[in-house]
């Protein structure tokens, strides 16, 4: 059964990416598609893999460049210039950033004995360690969320998904397995979602290795 | 790692302290800033009324340039303050009017690789990078906006590393950044920040005495700054900066050093 499941869902991927390919190779959904492939791998690898994977991918540790540039000009005056060697400060700041924070949220999710991080935990970690003028846009932000993408997002089941509407479309048709897993930490409109986020790891974790994977093929030859 | 546990600790109460006072009001960046500044420590606590209570009157042209410095100062922190208040502002305004989750600003699979770097962590909600996205968004756009405010205070229009720097060391919630900048970033900023970093360490009875060594800091001035006029106002704003520890919440002990030891 597992076994066919796998199957069917090889097949789709691979019309996704290519579809991908065919509009543009530089666009950003593909090099976030690459991004997610990578990182896929390196989650399902042994933990020595993973070390490895990360170690060699040194971009990875960083938010693209790009992207930090783009949000920096934002706030700065047409006239301003910005160094490079600022560029890459920024980059290790945002990454310090998200381990500082993560931190703090793991070390609550531990004390309560739970497993997964939650948007909750995020918060909270950033109200403790003195984020306080953050909390109430990022609140807004996530009520906002849940109430625009969260019936979306429980017909997706995949994070993967809400990047492409094709892909999200695709994605619906493996929804309806059913999967027997609680529900404890979120609310009515996302029940679907985390139903199928919280499958057990295994078949999670195939599941996404198969999918990422093949996907990572058609970026690798392309490349 | 200690030194980020003891600045976070220590920072921490500042910024609740700020907060109380108002919602928008910045991390206690006006007093921390004073306190970095270089030379601005001096402005900041030597107006004409304290000077005179001293027995210090300044010459006038000394005086004008004290006031006009200390003037320009209150201005750029003044415009600081107004800046990140309209920052927040925007950032809630621009949320209410969000509708795209599609397109983040940074790549979500980006920032889950991020987060699972620790080891610790084992699982991730799909809402959790969903949220870093904004989030760090918001940061960058923060540091990047106190650190163009130093590179103004410079008269420049490139914002560089030092910049950076700058607004890490007068920013509390920053403190776990400290290691990112290496130590000749933070030079500019050293000899301003050491008084108020070594109170909450070793108490006012120790912090005065460097604070009561003009030659040492007329020296490092020479050295900074490479010339003589300029060692001059350095010097005569030593002294106003000795009453700087009045501001602090012991006040006892920086009377009793300042009679017993009156400068010049």
């Amino acid at each position: 059964m597992e076994t066919g499941g796998f199957h069917g869902y090889r097949k789709l991927p691979n019309t996704t990416s290519g579809l991908k390919l065919s509009v543009s190779d530089m666009n950003m959904n593909m090099r976030q598609q690459q991004v997610a492939s990578s990182d896929q791998n390196c989650s399902n690898h042994s933990a020595a893999g993973e070390e490895n994977e990360c170690t060699v991918r040194e971009q990875d540790r960083f938010m693209p460049i790009a992207n930090v540039i783009r949000i920096m000009r934002k706030i700065l005056p047409p006239h301003a210039k910005i160094s490079d060697d600022a560029k890459e400060t920024i980059q290790e700041c945002v990454s310090e950033y998200i381990s500082f924070i993560t931190g703090e949220a793991n070390e609550r999710c531990q004390r309560e004995q739970r497993k997964t991080i939650t948007a909750e935990d995020v918060l909270w970690a950033m109200s403790k360690l003195g984020f306080d003028d953050y909390i109430e846009p990022l609140t807004m932000y996530l009520h906002r969320y849940r109430e625009l993408e969260g019936d979306r997002t429980s017909m997706r089941g995949e994070p993967l998904g809400k990047r492409t509407v094709e892909y999200a479309t695709l994605a619906t048709a493996f929804v309806p397995p059913p999967f027997h897993h609680h529900n404890g930490y979120f609310g009515a409109a996302m029940p679907m979602g985390t139903y199928v986020r919280e499958t057990p790891p295994n078949a999670a974790s195939s599941h996404h290795h198969h999918g990422i994977s093949n996907a990572h093929e058609p970026n690798a030859r392309s490349i | 790692m200690d030194h980020q546990g003891h600045g976070h600790g220590h920072g921490q109460n500042p910024s609740m302290g700020v907060v109380g006072n108002g919602p928008q009001f910045p991390y206690g960046s006006n007093p921390y800033q004073a306190s970095h500044m270089t030379g601005s420590p001096g402005m900041v606590v030597a107006s004409p009324g304290t000077i005179q209570s001293t027995g210090q009157p300044p010459s006038t042209q000394l005086g004008q340039h004290q006031l006009a410095y200390q003037h320009m100062h209150q201005q750029q922190q003044q415009q600081l303050r107004q800046r990140l208040q309209a920052f927040w502002a925007n950032q809630y305004q621009e949320i209410e009017k969000v509708t795209d989750f599609k397109n983040h600003s940074l790549p979500l699979a980006r920032i889950k690789k991020i987060m699972k770097a620790d080891e610790d962590v084992r699982m991730i909600s799909a809402e959790a990078p969903v949220i870093f996205a904004r989030a760090c968004e918001m940061f960058i756009l923060e540091l990047t906006l106190r650190s163009w405010n130093h590179t103004e205070e410079n008269k420049r229009r490139t914002l560089q590393k030092n910049d950076i720097a700058a607004a890490i060391t007068r920013t509390d919630i920053f403190d776990f950044l400290v290691d990112i900048v290496p130590r000749e970033d933070l030079k500019d900023e050293v000899l301003a920040s050491m008084p108020r970093g070594d109170v909450p360490v070793t108490g006012p009875p120790e912090a005065l005495p460097y604070c009561y060594m003009p030659p040492q800091q007329v020296g490092a001035a020479g050295v900074m700054m490479g010339n003589k006029p300029v060692m001059d106002p350095y010097a005569q704003q030593t002294h106003p900066y000795n009453m700087a520890p009045q501001l602090w919440p012991q006040p006892p002990p920086p009377p009793e050093q300042q009679q017993s030891s009156p400068d010049q």
